[in-house]
């Protein structure tokens, strides 16, 4: 069953149902969804309606509730059944999703040990040995993960679809910092075989990165 | 979302794959692939994985921050068009060392950087054509 919450950005109690339901949703294995009345997928469910009022509440597709509610209210309209995974919930939230906020927050610490790499190694003026390890401390380091983090959290806003949640954004997380660090090492010392891994666990990814943005691009019944 | 901008963020997906892809086939051996791979790599990255992903995002996003339709869009239709026959050629002149593809996939892909350029200028400066619909 799913739970769709109508927000606005405008709206200043609709972060706090956000939060009601998010945590009603996982501990009841529901897939959560949010859609802004900006965005047309919102904005069509709203006319639909004739919704004058948000946040407002689906369970199943049927209106609920309107305003913000309690834990304990969220839990008297959840009579359900419990949902076999939770790690399998798929999701968009409002405010950042923990991951999407180390993807940003990370994507900064990189951003400044380039521009420091960078500076110290003179590599604004000339080539050497080190400088695709600061390149792409930059590129990779803060570029990709500045698209991850972004991408991630506007694009099933922009088209009403879920997101891939569960375990896939923190095994791309890993394997991208891995993959970071391991590139940019392997060129400071001199190790080919180091460079290789990097490259590859930064490819594999950008490739789960794919995988679970293709289904909010495209989603099957589209 | 309009199609179009999800096809600028899907090809960028695929570009992206396709760039870093390459970069590891070079490391592993330099005469797997012939010709400048590093420039080509930088740039599938650049113009085809970042630049498209923008593309795709901005194109649906600035006209709602900015509160006004996208000026136009067929203008962005032909910049899709434009971004994907350029870089392929740029790519092709690269790889198989031909200077003129090149040159004519770098001015396709620059015609379809103006055409962005304009397009979100005469979108997001005030006084553009209309409010976008207002939902309460």
């Amino acid at each position: 069953m799913k739970i769709e919450l109508i927000v606005s950005g405008v709206c200043p109690f609709c972060l706090e149902a956000e939060k009601v339901w998010r945590v009603a949703a996982a501990d009841h294995g529901f897939e959560f969804v949010v859609l802004d009345i900006a965005q047309p997928e919102g904005a069509a469910l709203a006319q639909r309606l004739n919704l004058q009022t948000v946040p407002a509440l689906l369970i199943g597709g049927v209106l609920r509730a309107v305003g913000v509610q309690s834990p304990e209210e969220a839990l008297t309209l959840l009579h359900s059944p419990r949902q076999e995974a939770h790690d399998r919930m798929q999701q968009m939230g409002f405010a950042f999703s923990p991951d999407n906020r180390w993807f940003i927050l990370t994507a900064q610490v990189y951003l400044m040990l380039a521009g420091l790499g960078l500076l110290m190694n003179s590599s604004f003026l000339s080539d050497n040995a080190a400088r695709p390890a600061f390149m792409h401390l930059f590129t990779l380091g803060f570029m990709l993960f500045m698209i991850y983090g972004l991408a991630s959290h506007m694009l099933p806003r922009f088209t009403g679809n879920p997101i891939r949640e569960g375990s896939w954004p923190w095994l791309q997380m890993g394997l991208a910092h891995c993959g970071v660090i391991g590139y940019a090492a392997g060129y400071l010392a001199g190790r080919h075989t180091l460079i290789v891994v990097g490259a590859v666990l930064t490819w594999l990814s950008l490739a789960i990165f794919a995988f679970r943005v293709w289904p909010v691009l495209w989603p099957e019944e589209a | 979302m309009h199609k179009r901008n999800r096809l600028f963020v899907s090809i960028a997906l695929v570009y992206g794959l396709l760039g870093g892809l390459i970069a590891i086939v070079r490391l592993i051996d330099p005469s797997l692939i012939p010709g400048n791979v590093p420039r080509a790599h930088g740039h599938i990255m650049l113009l085809g994985f970042i630049l498209m992903t923008i593309y795709g995002i901005a194109l649906h996003v600035l006209p709602r921050f900015g509160g006004f339709p996208l000026y136009s869009e067929q203008m962005a239709d032909w910049q899709l068009y434009l971004a994907n026959a350029g870089l392929p050629l740029m790519i092709a002149g690269w790889l198989g060392w031909r200077d003129m593809l090149v040159m004519v996939g770098g001015a396709l892909t620059y015609g379809a950087i103006v055409l962005f350029g304009l397009n979100m200028i005469l979108t997001v400066r005030a006084g553009g054509r209309g409010r976008v619909i207002p939902v309460q």
